[in-house]
């Protein structure tokens, strides 16, 4: 706990002495983080290989601005109404791909996340069709706007509790079950796991995750649209849990920190190409180093 | 004794295979029951039947007075019937200790929202202690925090049970044990198995190895083809006609 107070006093601190333009890329960073720490607990501990992790940030954000706009609900009404659709579409995902095998659940969450921006570009006037939604602003909470840094200080309290929450769940009984039903779902249920119980739990807790972070996102830039929430995404932040290390918190704050800053690097150098070179590294880190990057930092300091 | 596992007229087919046929016995507390066999005989499908991972195909098993078959392993697990494989299948990538804890999963009470407040510490902490008690128990408390993939072939089998022990089971299925275990392993895996039963949990033992088994068991049931051939105290079983018939690898009809 004091841990996490000190990290969120340095990563909110941080804010305060970045201009406008840094201080946005820093708080895509930190969501970054948020969405990869959250599908390493997924993909990495639970071993579900899900493409929906995005389609739930975006069911979040949409859904925050959809119940404090549209329909005019309170804030924090709008906030447990976006969690409970999150928690909704997770378990109807879950529910019945988890009782078929593996594979499946990509298949299905991958038709959601296609789905999903379908919906979003065909929703009229509620979703706003491919423009999206705009030109609305964060509700004054108890008569104080949280702008700037101050909104940058929300997100390093999204990635800090986002954290907090994973790593108590990752050391308790159930992260131990996740670990298991990864790695012989036969010999978990022998110890008394309940495999499909444990799958569904796992993949609508972080689902509901990602909504919330969605939520947090939909007042950074005071406007969603559809191609944020696609596939592309999806497969990046599986890149950045591979790339990092997947299985372990450090692994996906590494993985996404440097794939998402890495463009920012590779566009002054090559320019246009950069989508390319981009994926070579990519192909090179997984290949040089499958157990991730934050397997160099073991070796080092086992050494 | 009581009897803690009553197996009445068990059978399993796979399509025209009659792995297990109509089979019937008794195990009660604190008791090593030895099931032999040779390959094929049907010991492990009987474990397997009895901790749900196949449907049986007729029959019933009643533990502690209750029906077991129909039941997910899971569930049947939590009533306090725990196994180990024939094969080492540890969860990888953890601690031994923290592959002990999986066995230990029904144990724990605190719910989700506890463990993310942050109140489950104490009962986390408890249960570690247990799970290292257990650890020592089979002997690997110099590996309790090593990653498990660092174990011996040996000392995974001891793992196996530690880890089916966590779960507080009243009856302990061990599928082989001993398989692949230098002698000297061997018998601390006897003393091992012993000390379970005295502790008042019943052990179902399959072995294959005579030598290993008959000076460990109380009683032995033999199996043959899905059957029962033979039951009762391990001397009488090992001179049993049709258990030197099918060890011997003959089939002639005992005359």
């Amino acid at each position: 706990m004091i841990k996490g107070a000190t990290a969120f006093i340095v990563l909110a601190g941080a804010a305060f002495f970045m201009g406008d333009y840094h201080n946005d890329v820093y708080r895509k960073l930190l969501l970054w983080i948020t969405l990869a720490l959250g599908y390493n607990f997924l993909f990495g501990i639970c071993g579900q290989v899900a493409f929906s992790h995005f389609a739930f940030y975006g069911i979040g954000a949409y859904s925050i601005v959809i119940f404090l706009f549209q329909f005019h609900l309170p804030f924090p009404v709008a906030v447990l109404c976006g969690i409970a659709l999150c928690v909704f579409f997770a378990l109807a995902v879950a529910i019945p791909s988890t009782r078929l095998e593996g594979f499946y659940l990509a298949l299905a969450t991958l038709a959601l996340g296609q789905l999903f921006i379908v919906v979003l570009n065909e929703g009229g006037a509620v979703t706003g069709g491919t423009g999206g939604i705009a030109n609305y602003r964060l509700p004054e909470i108890f008569g104080f706007q949280l702008r700037g840094p101050w909104y940058t200080a929300v997100i390093a309290l999204l990635v800090v509790a986002t954290y907090l929450v994973l790593v108590r769940l990752d050391r308790s009984w159930f992260g131990r079950a996740c670990r298991a039903v990864r790695d012989n779902p036969e010999a978990a249920a022998a110890m008394g796991v309940n495999v499909a119980r444990t799958k569904v739990i796992a993949f609508t807790l972080t689902s509901a995750l990602a909504g919330v972070a969605g939520m947090v996102y939909a007042f950074v830039d005071n406007t969603v649209n559809p191609p944020i929430f696609g596939i592309d995404n999806a497969f990046l932040l599986l890149f950045m849990v591979i790339v990092g290390g997947a299985g372990r918190h450090a692994g996906a704050v590494i993985g996404a920190t440097l794939l998402f800053l890495l463009p920012f690097w590779l566009s002054p150098l090559v320019g246009h190409h950069q989508a390319l070179v981009f994926g070579v590294l990519v192909v090179l880190a997984i290949l040089l180093q499958p157990a991730g990057l934050v397997g160099i930092y073991d070796r080092v300091v086992r050494r | 004794m009581n009897v803690i596992l009553e197996v009445r007229g068990l059978s399993k087919r796979f399509g025209g295979l009659t792995a297990v046929h109509n089979l019937d016995f008794d195990v009660r507390e604190g008791e090593i029951l030895g099931m032999i066999g040779p390959n094929g005989a049907g010991k492990s499908t009987t474990f397997n039947l009895i901790a749900g991972t196949y449907p049986a195909t007729a029959g019933d098993v009643r533990y502690a007075g209750e029906r077991l078959l129909g039941l997910p392993p899971h569930r049947i697990a939590a009533r306090g019937v725990m196994r180990t494989f024939q094969h080492n299948r540890p969860f990888a990538g953890m601690r031994v200790v923290d592959n002990v804890l999986v066995g230990a999963h029904t144990r724990f009470r605190r719910r989700l929202w506890s463990i993310v407040l942050g109140g489950a510490r104490e009962e986390e902490m408890r249960q570690r202690e247990r799970a290292l008690e257990l650890v020592r128990f089979v002997g690997l408390g110099e590996q309790a925090n090593a990653d498990v993939g660092t174990l011996s072939f040996g000392q995974g089998r001891l793992l196996e049970i530690a880890r089916a022990l966590a779960g507080e089971p009243r009856l302990i299925l061990l599928d082989e044990p001993a398989a692949g275990l230098t002698p000297a392993e061997c018998a601390r895996l006897a003393d091992i198995i012993r000390g379970i039963a005295a502790r008042g949990i019943a052990v179902l033992l399959i072995e294959h190895d005579m030598h290993f088994l008959l000076p460990l068991a109380h009683r032995v049931v033999a199996l043959n083809f899905g059957a029962k051939i033979a039951d009762g105290p391990p001397a009488a079983v090992r001179a049993h006609r049709a258990v030197m018939d099918a060890y011997l690898g003959s089939h002639a009809p005992a005359q």
